[in-house]
């Protein structure tokens, strides 16, 4: 037997990284690369002592109010219909404030609102930390002494593009790049052979459907359907085959590839190759079992909202999220609300909106929290809340909000992120963040930093990377 | 703890991570100058004080350099960090000071700092052959391009070619020995895979195998390049990297590329096909419209520009139109320096800006095909200099909110390139350029269509007269119902005709117009009053019409009918009105189009922006342009070309960053064979068969891909940079689709035309390359495979993942496939209960599927598997030939390039 020459490689492979080892046409791409003086592709080893092993990323399509959220504000009520100049706030219109913004796709909905419109919901203190969550949320808002919130939110995109700045990171003038979740997948190995380790649930409705960009395919996530019968593409066969047909298959497939070895020995290609085959016959039978609930209590159903039709969807997708993060699954992406721009987008009717999408995926959250703090496992699972801006203090139309990029809100949760902390805020109409402003990749960098990753060092030749697209961890709300 | 498990790591690895980073502290022994103080001034000073620039004449890439420092004196004092003037810089406060400065990079951090300190402290030692860089104008790929000697070679029998012997020369610097070559059925199936996308057709098997080893391999190079499905399998490659894509918007909405894109797909096969030169190619796709301006099957190239459309704002669509037109043709990171001066390559911001302006007046249209009336169901997209005026302004830090509008930039090109700049000249354009009405076909479309529709109106009222022309109507209700339809059918007829007299005197104005005819102002008052009556007479049909609802309305409907019959009156007044009243001396007709400008909505006005009308004359800009990159003294445009071709035949390109040449990129594997590979590309006159033809008749692309046997050279070389046996590949998307079609006998070889649109693609039978494929809509088979990206993809990703094994398992299409093909193999091998020695089934399915001679182990296990599947019970094992067949279609070197 030769000595392996492709040590690199088959190095990867005998760590079991699964998916990312098996993402060899990445790697065989930028094994020419590999000659770039200080640069080599990710071991899969995270850079530094994580916190964190699993990301769960909520996502609200459409841009959730942060007033009737996460940062309540009397003042929009105290000063409801005055316009903006004539309230003590005046100068939060003062146009070199307003630079920020830069549009892929002009807004036709104009985003200047002037008349200040009241808090459409109440607020209340919770927990020890007294933190105000609105009533719209009453099942998150239980667990505030586990969460940090960041009111200091901006971003520079005022339509939808903003989904996508949230997720890579950049706006979508300069280009589409690799997303946070790929990122993640390209950096760190894999903590369980028989699943995917990027994983996406919901409605992905806007201008970037993929993840990978130049990290490659490989680090796309795979898209799943809370259907145990049927969670993936290509998953169940076209025609009907027995198993016993199938083993037939496999075993023959198997010494077949085997017997070429002979005249094509170290081929890292097909050792990657019979492994994905084993990989995704076990995969085949490993998510119907992940997404297969019949082994959970009635209660636990019941605390993700099962058996009540406005949050069985959501909170099925939220039960999937943690039975996949047991099992070692990296990153579940998870976007709510479809349709449209994001069914968050409450141009009109605010308030029916809002509440009605609250009532969807609050109890499905609360009882994620709950479930995973009483598992033990909120302590190495970052669990995440965003969307990709706020909406106006002033009313769009009779009743509704428009977009607004200078100041909303984030929450995180788990993976070593401090509890009862609020963090950042706006100004006293929620329209600016004036203190401890983040631009999104700070997020990204805190989840970083909890995964253990170094972007910096993830970089790939010919891909120079930003300050703005590394970001700065929120050293404030880790523990 | 969860740790520990980290890739079934013990928890002593973490330790082990922890202890590797405490040495960054700084009490570790001397620091290593080559590796860890040069690298960080080369990633953050190099780019002022360096090569490139050399800003208060200070350079660091040297430590002679740094030692003797700049205008303040020198940079550090060896031995005392304390004095040194290049940590007083970095650490400095004051904005001013502080380096580096602000925007041109985050400050070194407090462990950087350090580890600089301590070099100082210890004396700032620095091998003695530490060289500065050189002149960046002298960088591998801005040199001019020379032909460079065939190398003399010890294994000179080897070599069939002058690629061999620059790969021999290498092989044997380097002491390796090639491996043999590849065995027959593996050359024919590469052969085929390779030059025309397909596999052999199974019937020409066992011919083409005979020719293959014997002397007729040259022949069937040639038959292939000639072959009609080369350029299909070929286009493919260069859609990639000229970033071919359908439309795409939001809905109805088109936001990116233009409708009908195919037409420019059609031109690259077609070209491909024709031989036309890659020179001329470029220039076509460029500036067709400025150099073939009345061509119309040429300027269809220019889809290549049109592509970059975009319809709320100019700028991505410039930038993505600089951006690729520098890293595809030009292997040049023109986009790094948006913002900046370029940090690698001698290339000022400006310099974004100047290339910018050569693209800054083009617009896009779509001109009128023959027997279309309507662009929206079919028109050419192409681009024309619509706002030959329109000022380049440089953006200050690339920020498209603060244009620096102190000066325009003209349009030039990179200076540090020796070659003359483009000579611009503003190119007069023949009529039915910029009146595209003018063409040929134009005006006997419409004619012919209004002919039409007169036609079919008169058959209409005939069939009207006589549906109504049998028993009386019933009651008053019924005939005045009666009465209407036949009324709106000769409404229709009149109109009808009304219309056609309209197009034909309008037509008749227009030629009068063109020949400035004495006729023209008599032509040119007849056909606005032909306009007129045509209106009038469609205002009398929609009055009939509106009657005839009327006529038909249920009681509580009857208001509202009544009401469109005021109104439809009304108009129908107004327009007879008109139709009868004096034409005006300056009254003007609305011409026939032949081409319509594609709106854009730059202006955020929630409306098309006004219209941008077709000029008398080009800028000129673009085909000079064209011919500075088509230069045969450009150093990059062949190199970058010869890469590409290269790549897509062995698998691995000679410069692994293909659209980067620059100082950044990557250096060429093999110097020399490029630079011949360019020449010769050159020299056969931009001949792409040619090279091709060379690359697959040298001994290297023949090589076996196998590294048995070769442990001496897989120790001195793993990763085969050397070329000592072939590069395995994966089959691209389309390959794997189009070869399981044909070998089940069920591709449809049509070639060209409209996209096959998503809804069809599961059940059609056409070559993937003619699938609709935009950044939103995309094949999910094929992307599995890593089908292109339509935003960017100078090379495949050749991913292997469990979706693919699922797919290949799963999917209807080679569950199918698997089907048809044991079918076909039954019939050359006889079927199963015929032949109850499945061993001729399993050869042949080898062969055709794999490219494989089976083994006598191979066949065994297979027949081992059919005897399994055939001992199933009944209903559960399906048709044992068809399970094998499926199983093949999974081997590793089904989907694998041998």
């Amino acid at each position: 037997m030769n000595r392996p020459f492709f040590s690199r490689r088959t190095f990867l492979s005998d760590m079991g990284m699964g998916f990312t080892g098996l993402a060899l046409g990445a790697m065989l791409q930028r094994d020419s690369l590999a000659s770039t003086p200080g640069w080599h592709p990710p071991s899969g080893m995270p850079h530094f002592p994580p916190k964190a092993k699993s990301v769960i990323w909520l996502f609200m399509n459409g841009g959730v109010s942060h007033m009737e959220s996460f940062d309540p504000k009397p003042m929009l009520t105290k000063y409801a219909g005055k316009t903006i100049a004539e309230t003590p706030f005046a100068s939060a219109q003062d146009p070199a404030k307003l630079a920020l913004e830069r549009l892929l796709v002009p807004d036709a909905n104009g985003n200047q609102r002037n008349l200040l419109y009241p808090l459409q919901t109440g607020f209340q203190k919770h927990g020890q930390s007294g933190i105000e969550v609105s009533d719209w949320f009453p099942h998150i808002a239980r667990h505030v002494d586990r969460m940090s919130i960041v009111r200091s939110m901006y971003t520079t995109d005022s339509n939808h593009g903003a989904q996508a700045q949230f997720h890579t990171g950049r706006n979508m003038l300069d280009g589409e790049f690799p997303t946070l979740g790929a990122w993640v997948h390209y950096g760190l190995g894999s903590l369980n052979d028989n699943l995917p380790q990027f994983i996406s649930l919901g409605t992905r409705e806007y201008w970037i459907k993929k993840d990978g960009l130049y990290l490659g395919p490989a680090h796309d996530a795979v898209p799943l359907r809370i259907d145990p019968a049927n969670p993936l593409d290509f998953g169940k066969s076209a025609r009907p085959l027995s198993s016993a047909a199938q083993n037939v298959s496999m075993d023959l497939i198997r010494e077949l590839n085997g017997l070429r070895g002979v005249e094509y020995p170290d081929d890292p290609a097909m050792a990657a190759r019979v492994a994905s085959y084993e990989l995704a016959y076990r995969m085949q039978h490993a998510l119907p079992d992940a997404l297969d609930f019949s082994k959970e209590t009635k209660e636990t159903k019941a605390l993700y909202g099962l058996d009540l039709a406005h949050c069985r969807d959501f909170g099925a997708q939220l039960l999937s999220a943690r039975r996949l993060v047991e099992r070692g699954v990296r990153f579940i992406q998870i976007q709510h609300g479809g349709g449209g721009a994001g069914a968050w987008d409450a141009h009109s009717g605010l308030k029916a909106n809002h509440s009605s999408l609250a009532l969807a995926v609050d109890q499905p959250i609360g009882g994620l929290l709950a479930d995973l703090s009483r598992r033990g496992l909120l302590e190495e699972t970052l669990v995440v809340f965003a969307t990709e801006f706020g909406r106006t203090p002033g009313s769009q139309g009779a009743d509704g909000r428009d977009h607004h990029i200078y100041g909303f809100s984030v929450w995180m949760a788990g993976g070593g992120i401090k509890g009862g902390v609020v963090h950042g805020a706006t100004d006293e109409i929620g329209f600016h963040a004036v203190e401890n402003r983040h631009y999104v990749t700070d997020i990204h960098a805190t989840i970083l930093q909890q995964l253990g990753l170094d972007s910096r060092r993830l970089e790939i030749p010919g891909r120079k990377r930003l300050e703005i697209d590394h970001g700065k961890p929120i050293r404030e709300i880790i523990a | 703890m969860i740790y520990n498990s980290f890739h079934g790591l013990p928890s002593r690895s973490i330790v082990a991570v922890w202890g590797w980073l405490a040495l960054s502290a700084p009490l570790q022994a001397a620091v290593d100058y080559m590796k860890e103080i040069k690298p960080l001034l080369r990633e953050r000073c190099f780019a002022c004080h360096g090569a490139l620039k050399q800003k208060a004449d200070l350079r660091l890439d040297s430590a002679q350099s740094i030692f003797q420092g700049g205008k303040s004196g020198p940079a550090l004092t060896r031995g005392n960090a304390g004095t040194s003037l290049i940590l007083q810089r970095l650490e400095s406060a004051d904005p001013d000071e502080k380096m580096p400065p602000a925007h041109e990079g985050e400050p070194f951090t407090p462990a950087q700092i350090s580890l600089l300190r301590q070099w100082i402290a210890d004396g700032a030692p620095a091998p003695s052959d530490d060289h500065a860089e050189t002149d960046p104008r002298d960088h591998w790929s801005f040199r001019p391009l020379v032909r460079p000697a065939v190398p003399v070679v010890a294994n000179a029998a080897w070599v069939r070619n002058p690629i061999d012997a620059f790969v021999a020369r290498q092989q044997e610097v380097q002491g390796l020995t090639p491996q043999s070559e590849a065995p027959p059925e593996v050359l024919l199936r590469r052969l085929y895979l390779d030059l025309i996308g397909l596999p052999p057709a199974p019937a020409a098997m066992d011919g083409l195998l005979r020719e293959v080893s014997t002397d007729g391999y040259e022949r069937i190079v040639q038959q292939l390049l000639g072959d009609p499905r080369h350029g299909e399998r070929w286009a493919r490659h260069w859609m990639d990297i000229w970033r071919y894509s359908d439309w795409w918007g939001l809905g109805d909405q088109l936001r990116n590329s233009q409708k009908h894109m195919w037409h420019w797909r059609d031109w690259i096969v077609e070209s491909l096909n024709a031989g036309l030169p890659y020179d001329e190619m470029l220039r076509q796709m460029l500036a067709a419209d400025e150099l073939y301006p009345g061509d119309l099957k040429k300027v269809r190239a220019t889809g290549f520009l049109a592509r970059n459309f975009f319809l709320f704002n100019r700028n991505p669509w410039m930038e993505e139109t600089v951006e690729h037109v520098s890293k595809g043709l030009l292997g040049l990171t023109m986009n790094c320096s948006k913002c900046h001066d370029h940090k690698y390559d001698p290339i000022p911001q400006n310099d974004y800006y100047r290339l910018r302006a050569f693209f800054e007046p083009y617009q896009v249209r779509l001109d009128a095909v023959e027997g279309v009336t309507d662009p929206n169901i079919d028109g050419i997209p192409r681009v024309y200099d619509g706002q030959p005026d329109l000022p380049t302004w440089r953006f200050i830090r690339g920020e498209e909110n603060r244009p620096d509008k102190s000066a325009a930039i003209p349009p030039a090109v990179p200076a540090f390139l020796a070659i003359p700049q483009p000579d611009i000249r503003p190119v007069t354009l023949p009529p039915e350029a910029w009146q595209p009405e003018r063409q040929p076909w134009v005006i006997p479309t419409q004619l012919a269509s209004a002919q039409r529709n007169m036609t079919e109106a008169v058959e209409a009222a005939a069939l009207a007269v006589q549906k109504n022309s049998g028993a009386p109507a019933a009651d008053q209700a019924a005939a005045s119902v009666a009465q209407a339809e036949l009324n709106t059918a000769r409404q229709r007829v009149t109109w009808a005709t009304a219309e056609w007299d309209s197009v034909r005197s309008r037509a008749d104005a227009m030629r009068a117009a063109w020949e400035q005819a004495a006729s023209a102002p008599d032509k040119r008052r007849a056909a606005v009053r032909a306009e007129r009556l045509a209106a009038a007479a469609k205002a009398r049909h929609g009055l009939a019409e509106a009657e005839a609802q009327l006529a038909q309305a249920v009681p509580d409907k009857k208001p509202e009918a009544e009401k469109a019959v005021t109104t439809a009156r009304e108009a129908s007044a107004a327009a007879e009105k008109t139709a009868a009243g004096p034409v005006e001396p300056d009254a003007a007709f609305t011409p026939i189009p032949g081409a319509r400008w594609t709106p854009t909505r730059f202006l955020n006005s929630s409306a098309d922006d006004p219209a941008v009308t077709f000029p008398e004359h080009s800028t000129g800009r673009r085909s000079a342009l064209a011919a500075w990159i088509t230069d045969a003294r450009n150093p990059l445009t062949a190199r970058v070309a010869a890469n590409h071709l290269w790549a897509r035949h062995m698998g691995t390109p000679l410069v692994a960053t293909v659209f980067d040449f620059g100082r950044n990129g990557a250096q060429p594997t093999h110097p020399e064979l490029l630079d011949w590979l360019a020449s010769e590309l050159i020299s056969s006159g931009w001949n792409m068969k040619h090279l091709h033809g060379l690359i697959v008749t040298s001994a290297t692309w023949r090589l076996s891909s196998s590294a048995a046997g070769a442990a001496a050279n897989a120790a001195k070389d793993p990763d085969n940079l050397h070329l000592w046996r072939r590069h395995p590949v994966r089959l691209e998307a389309e390959v794997l689709r189009d070869s399981l079609l044909a070998l089940s006998g069920e591709l449809d070889p049509a070639p060209g035309g409209p996209p096959i649109p998503p809804a069809e693609q599961n059940t059609s039978k056409r070559r993937s390359l003619y699938f609709f494929n935009s950044n939103n809509e995309r094949n999910l088979f094929l992307t599995t495979f890593d089908a292109a990206a339509v935003k960017e993809c100078y090379r495949r990703d050749q991913s292997i993942v469990p979706q693919q094994a699922l797919a290949l398992t799963n999917s209807g299409l080679v569950q199918d496939a698997a089907e048809k093909i044991a079918a076909h193999l039954a019939q050359t091998t006889g079927p199963a209960d015929a032949a109850p020695d499945d061993t001729a089934f399993i050869r042949q399915a080898f062969l055709l599927l794999l490219g494989i001679s089976a083994s006598d182990a191979e066949t065994a296990a297979c027949s081992r598997a059919l005897e399994a599947w055939r001992a199933l019970p009944a209903g559960t094992g399906g048709d044992a030939r068809i399970q094998l067949i499926r199983s093949l279609l999974n081997h590793n070197d089904f989907v694998t390039l041998r």
